[in-house]
């Protein structure tokens, strides 16, 4: 019957896609500016993906085969968006940056792990700053406007959280690997 | 790292220049002109794909950002989101790309074991019995049901009840009353309320919200965190506690205009009956209650408890019609109507199907009884067991277990002969409950009283012959 066979790729698929969302999902954002543009490609990849899940070889890499994918949609949307007022990124500079992240592969999952510890490291006030810009998504302007800052000032103390949080994982990888 | 220097704009390109790029910190030409250095620069590149790569990972992490910082383990729950997210991306491709059987892609979180008498309205949810639950909203409109979730929670829904699942750990209660039992694997499950987080920590407890806001929690065994909206920090309950939040005001005056007409008819029997009520003319309506001095004449409800757990709570009703202008001696048939509230006090699921007796008073000088001064104990007249003589039992009803606020008539000959006999035109009658409870929180059932905004008070309808 074609329909317990679809459930069971269905079941399949959406196995692979929840153990590699996050990674995916951090993949389309390192690469895409705007983040609701981020968010349009993602759902395009996961059609995609799910239309072309027949090519997909079992017990290879799914993030890899994933991320190809995703690749193709963000120089691909980035052709068709040529209206947008954002400034446009060269699919060069594109390119040259995926590349980069395939070679930190397994080096970049390590840091994503780290994350998690170093998150939990923060003082009550940088967990502040880091809820307002990316759990409620608010821009420099809005987040100096929250915390009664000027946005020079929010962007700063922004921007050491961020230097801390990249010391801190570099820290715990280098301590994971010897 | 080495330093890059732009003779055209004088740029240093480092790490702090790269990190402007991502809160658009840089003019267009500034931004154009890292990328070019990026991609000439192998060096730079992996500097760059380092930080943005933690960047993209927190905005990745976005929605579980706040559950990352809780120290607390709240296990599941993002998971849970991530299959959500592709649970809700399968079922758009579902219906644009082919059609698959919907029952197996959506991810369950719970069971619907139980359903007594349930009636559900305006649920996205399957609600038969046996029902695998996916997240979404459950409103039960009457009867009581229970739910098993895949942690190994058992959460029992008393009408009328709206509760949203979130996931095998977590629910958000609307309205209505839960009473959740935790084993251990479940421990952290969590019900929201509009502003307040409950946290169990191995336990049975109970909540109760009103529309107007206001929530009550109770602790049966064990512990359970709570956290408010409004005010900052966590509060610690054990056993036996309660706990009530928000608005003081637990009495809700909402009531359903379709409600109302539904029981218009039940409580009209006919052109030939004469419907008195306790507002009329000397009437009074008041229920006591033990050990407390005060007066509860004025309420907009009459409180009916039997238990022998807790004394205090005992609770019983008198009511008196004035049957001035009536020939009592040519009534042919009577009943007694009474529309049932929710008291907001207690769970129905504590509390078997509960019988409840109409007693008559022969006496007649206790129908002096003052309905703002009369306590418990200045109500000693009224006290059934010391003197037996006085009373005559004359109908009985019983309420089911979670059975909607619909209304309760009593109709018996023994009624009939005893307002046909009465010697006097005032009748003054005693509402107790029979059926106790099987724990301490159970439901204290409520009538409307003659003070009930909306509600019709207490009736009393008779016929008499036609001489």
């Amino acid at each position: 019957m074609p329909d317990s066979e679809t459930d069971s790729n269905v079941e399949n698929y959406l196995e692979l896609l929840n153990s590699n969302e996050r990674g995916l999902s951090a993949y389309v954002h390192a690469l895409v500016h705007d983040r609701s543009d981020a968010e349009d490609i993602l759902q395009g990849s996961r059609l995609t993906m799910w239309k072309k899940f027949s090519d997909f070889e079992p017990g290879t890499n799914f993030l890899a085969w994933a991320r190809k994918i995703a690749l193709h949609q963000i120089l691909n949307y980035r052709r068709s968006q040529s209206r947008k007022p954002v400034f446009s990124t060269d699919p060069a500079f594109i390119e040259a940056v995926a590349e980069e992240i395939d070679r930190q592969s397994d080096e970049l999952s390590a840091r994503s792990e780290a994350l998690k510890i170093c998150l939990k490291k923060l003082p009550e006030a940088q967990r502040k700053m880091i809820l307002f810009r990316y759990y409620e998504g608010f821009t420099i302007a809005e987040v100096a406007n929250k915390t009664g800052r000027t946005e020079g000032a929010a962007y700063r103390l922004l921007s050491r959280i961020r230097k801390a949080l990249n010391e801190c994982v570099s820290q715990q990888t280098q301590t994971s690997a010897s | 790292m080495r330093i890059t220097t732009d003779s055209d704009l004088g740029l240093m390109i480092d790490k702090d220049s790269i990190d402007r790029l991502f809160d658009d910190q840089l003019s267009e030409a500034e931004a154009k002109q890292i990328e070019e250095a990026i991609i000439g620069d192998s060096e730079l590149r992996r500097a760059y794909v380092e930080q943005r790569w933690l960047h993209a990972e927190l905005i990745a992490r976005g929605e579980e950002l706040p559950d990352l910082f809780e120290s607390k383990p709240r296990t599941g729950f993002p998971e849970v989101i991530g299959w959500l997210s592709a649970a809700a991306a399968i079922v758009f491709f579902a219906s644009t790309v082919f059609l698959i059987s919907s029952d197996k892609s959506e991810p369950t979180v719970a069971t619907l074991i139980e359903a007594e008498n349930c009636r559900w309205s305006g649920s996205e949810l399957p609600t038969a019995e046996g029902a695998k639950l996916g997240a979404g909203r459950l409103a039960l409109t009457e009867g009581m049901a229970t739910i098993r979730f895949d942690s190994g929670a058992i959460v029992t829904l008393e009408a009328p009840t709206t509760l949203d699942i979130a996931s095998a750990m977590r629910a958000r209660l609307i309205e209505g009353s839960v009473v959740a039992d935790i084993p251990e694997s479940a421990h952290g499950f969590t019900i929201d309320t509009a502003d307040t987080e409950i946290i169990d920590l191995g336990t049975r407890f109970g909540v109760t919200t009103t529309d107007l806001g206001s929530s009550h929690v109770f602790v049966f065994e064990g512990e359970v965190e709570v956290n408010q909206a409004e005010k900052p920090g966590t509060k610690l309950m054990t056993e036996g506690q309660s706990m009530r939040i928000g608005e003081e005001n637990a009495f809700s005056t909402t009531s359903e205009e379709g409600e109302i007409a539904r029981h218009a008819s039940l409580i009209a029997p006919g052109d030939d009956w004469v419907a008195i009520t306790t507002k009329e003319g000397r009437g009074k309506d008041a229920y006591f209650r033990k050990t407390h001095d005060e007066s509860f004449g004025s309420d907009p409800l009459i409180m009916v408890k039997e238990t022998d757990l807790s004394d205090a709570n005992r609770r019983k009703a008198a009511l008196t019609f004035d049957l001035k202008r009536q020939a009592l001696h040519r009534v042919t048939d009577a009943k007694l109507s009474l529309k049932i509230e929710s008291s907001g006090l207690g769970f129905s699921s504590l509390v078997p199907d509960s019988e409840f007796v109409l007693y008559g008073v022969r006496d007649s000088a206790m129908d002096q009884w003052k309905e703002n001064e009369v306590s418990w104990s200045s109500a000693e007249p009224f006290a059934l067991s010391d003197n037996p003589d006085a009373y005559e039992s004359l109908a009985s009803f019983t309420i089911k277990k979670g059975s909607p606020n619909s209304a309760v008539e009593m109709q018996s000959e023994a009624l009939t002969h005893f307002i046909a006999s009465h010697p006097d035109d005032l009748l003054t009658f005693v509402l107790t409950r029979v059926t106790g409870e099987n724990d301490k929180q159970g439901l204290v059932h409520a009538f409307a009283s003659k003070e009930h905004p909306s509600s019709p008070a207490p009736t009393l309808w008779i016929q008499t012959s036609q001489e």
